[in-house]
């Protein structure tokens, strides 16, 4: 945690793995995550060394459940809220190009 | 019969069953209070009034709230109701299915009355921050009513609904419940069910009732908990069942952790929760100082670094492709967030942030276990000040850690707790007590609340609107 500086390369890199795009006027977003980053530093005050992470506070582990078909949407519920449809289909940007 | 809108659950049921009034007439009080009080408090995103009027003619009075009309915060998935979690980007999204919570009330008989501004996807803790406008404070309306879920808790404060649910997060329940000067229970994680709730934070995400009273809230809690195969977490328990009551606190013993009272708290909050801690005494309890408790600004930095994590995974999904608008419609806090979250488990950056945090999780975890082999419960301030300004989240990133500090440790430990009024500050504005308990132990939250409620009147005022 001692890097606190963001730089212009890697807070690109970040709206990019996050899939933002960042207007000009809100470049005052990388001081904010800077100005974060360097709150969290006070977990250096904390010896974790020999300490296990908790991800699951009620310590559930794999649930499992019997595969069983039960009565869901129908297709056409299931694409009653996406902006573009057709033939029953759902719409999305081509990502191979022709 | 009029001001129907001001009963509680147990006021409301009576009156239906010996017919003195219908749950029409409940339901049109309601409606006619949020009408009333909508261009001054902007509580709700959707008010359902054609359909909670027409599910009222219709309701089984017999049921356990049956003809009770409900507040649903706007993160809840409701059929055919809009949802939209106060964002923009979901400003269209109509529900394809119920949130568990919901189908639970419903099956109840409770009516959805409208769906609750909320602080946009949950992020906040003010209600300042949802695409549809900030709620106010019905206690003063120049003030927030806290947040996220501070629609609901402003509703019932202003008697718009009977009963309201929520969710926390770390505080999302108890800090408007404790700045709007109403009851926020916050059960154990696991307890009631996520599923058809918009994730925020999923593993703290724990949804609870914002009701008038403690009976209220416990009633709603039963109702709502239970095991729910749609939850990979949800917790192998039957629906929470209340207690008895109890006549004296004798043999109960109350930790008071002295690091909650930062230098930050405002007087009268400390000297509140003090007095409150005297009532709690002289009801039998004992009160242990604690001056060991783990520093809550340690949950900061982790509640900070694992919500954003968790916010930057599950808000991926909003792709504009199978609902909802495209991401250029995150507003400001929600990118920020998500851009944070990226950093925090980015390559290089895992160890230092994300892993770090969950290390620190765990010492407060132990921490309160250490604690709890001393006390039964705990005792603190839910929040170090009481409702502030209006424009208070302005350019301030981290307004709402910074605001849940007292009640992030015990989110991030799952614990069970609530926020219940304990008295006022000199402007008249409420403060709320923190019980908070181990996993499992909403009995004795509940028997603490229910006790301390009994035998003060903080809860029997109401804002004048």
């Amino acid at each position: 945690m001692s890097s606190t500086i963001i730089t212009d390369d890697q807070f690109q890199h970040i709206a990019k793995l996050s899939r933002l795009e960042i207007k000009p006027e809100e470049s005052y977003i990388k001081d904010q995550l800077a100005q974060a980053a360097k709150y969290v530093d006070v977990l250096k005050e904390l010896d974790t060394d020999k300490v296990s992470p908790t991800f699951q506070v009620n310590h559930k582990k794999n649930v499992f459940r019997d595969d069983i078909i039960t009565p869901s949407f129908t297709q056409s519920q299931a694409i009653s809220q996406a902006p573009k449809t057709k033939d029953g289909y759902i719409v999305t940007a081509a990502t191979i190009k022709k | 019969m009029s001001d129907l809108n001001k009963l509680t659950i147990k006021e409301a049921r009576e009156g239906l069953l010996s017919k003195k009034f219908s749950s029409k007439e409940l339901v049109v009080d309601c409606l006619s209070q949020i009408k009333k009080n909508a261009s001054n408090l902007n509580t709700f995103v959707t008010v359902c009034e054609k359909e909670s009027i027409k599910s009222a003619e219709t309701a089984d009075i017999s049921k356990p709230l049956g003809g009770i009309p409900v507040a649903v915060k706007d993160n809840f998935l409701t059929l055919g109701i809009r949802t939209t979690a106060s964002s923009k980007l979901l400003d269209k999204y109509i529900a394809q299915y119920d949130a568990t919570v919901v189908a639970k009330l419903k099956s109840a008989g409770a009516i959805i009355i409208g769906k609750t501004n909320m602080d946009a996807w949950a992020h906040g803790s003010s209600t300042e921050t949802s695409d549809f406008g900030p709620t106010k404070n019905p206690w003063d309306i120049t003030r927030l009513p806290g947040g996220s879920s501070g629609g609901s808790a402003a509703a019932i404060a202003a008697d718009e609904a009977i009963i309201s649910v929520g969710s926390e997060t770390a505080g999302s329940i108890r800090q408007p419940a404790s700045w709007s000067g109403v009851v926020g229970f916050k059960p154990t994680y696991g307890r009631v069910s996520r599923y058809g709730i918009i994730a925020m934070k999923s593993s703290t995400d724990s949804p609870g009732p914002i009701c008038k009273t403690v009976d209220d809230a416990a009633e709603v809690l039963g109702i709502i908990s239970g095991h729910d195969p749609f939850d990979a977490t949800s917790i192998d328990e039957v629906s929470w069942i209340k207690p008895s009551p109890l006549t004296s606190l004798k043999g109960i013993k109350l930790g008071l952790p002295l690091s909650y009272f930062s230098p930050q708290t405002k007087p009268e909050v400390k000297t509140t929760i003090l007095a409150a801690a005297e009532t709690l005494k002289k009801l039998g309890a004992e009160i242990i100082e604690l001056s060991d408790v783990l520093d809550p600004k340690y949950s900061i930095a982790v509640y900070t670094i694992l919500q954003r994590s968790e916010v930057s995974s599950n808000l991926a999904r909003f792709d504009g492709i199978r609902y909802g608008h495209d991401r250029s419609y995150f507003s400001e806090e929600a990118k920020r967030r998500i851009m944070l979250g990226t950093y925090s488990l980015s390559a290089g950056y895992y160890d230092a942030y994300y892993l770090k945090a969950q290390k620190v999780r765990t010492l407060i975890c132990q921490d309160f276990d250490k604690h709890f082999t001393r006390v039964d419960a705990m005792i603190s301030p839910i929040s170090p000040t009481t409702a502030l300004p209006v424009g208070a989240t302005k350019g301030q990133s981290m307004f709402g850690e910074i605001q849940d500090q007292l009640v992030e440790p015990s989110s991030i430990a799952g614990l069970a707790g609530i926020s219940i009024p304990c008295g006022f500050d000199n402007n008249g504005l409420p403060i709320g007590l923190n019980i908070m308990a181990p996993q499992l132990r909403e009995d004795i939250v509940y028997q603490i609340a229910k006790i301390f409620e009994d035998n003060t009147e903080y809860h029997l005022q109401r804002p004048n609107l």
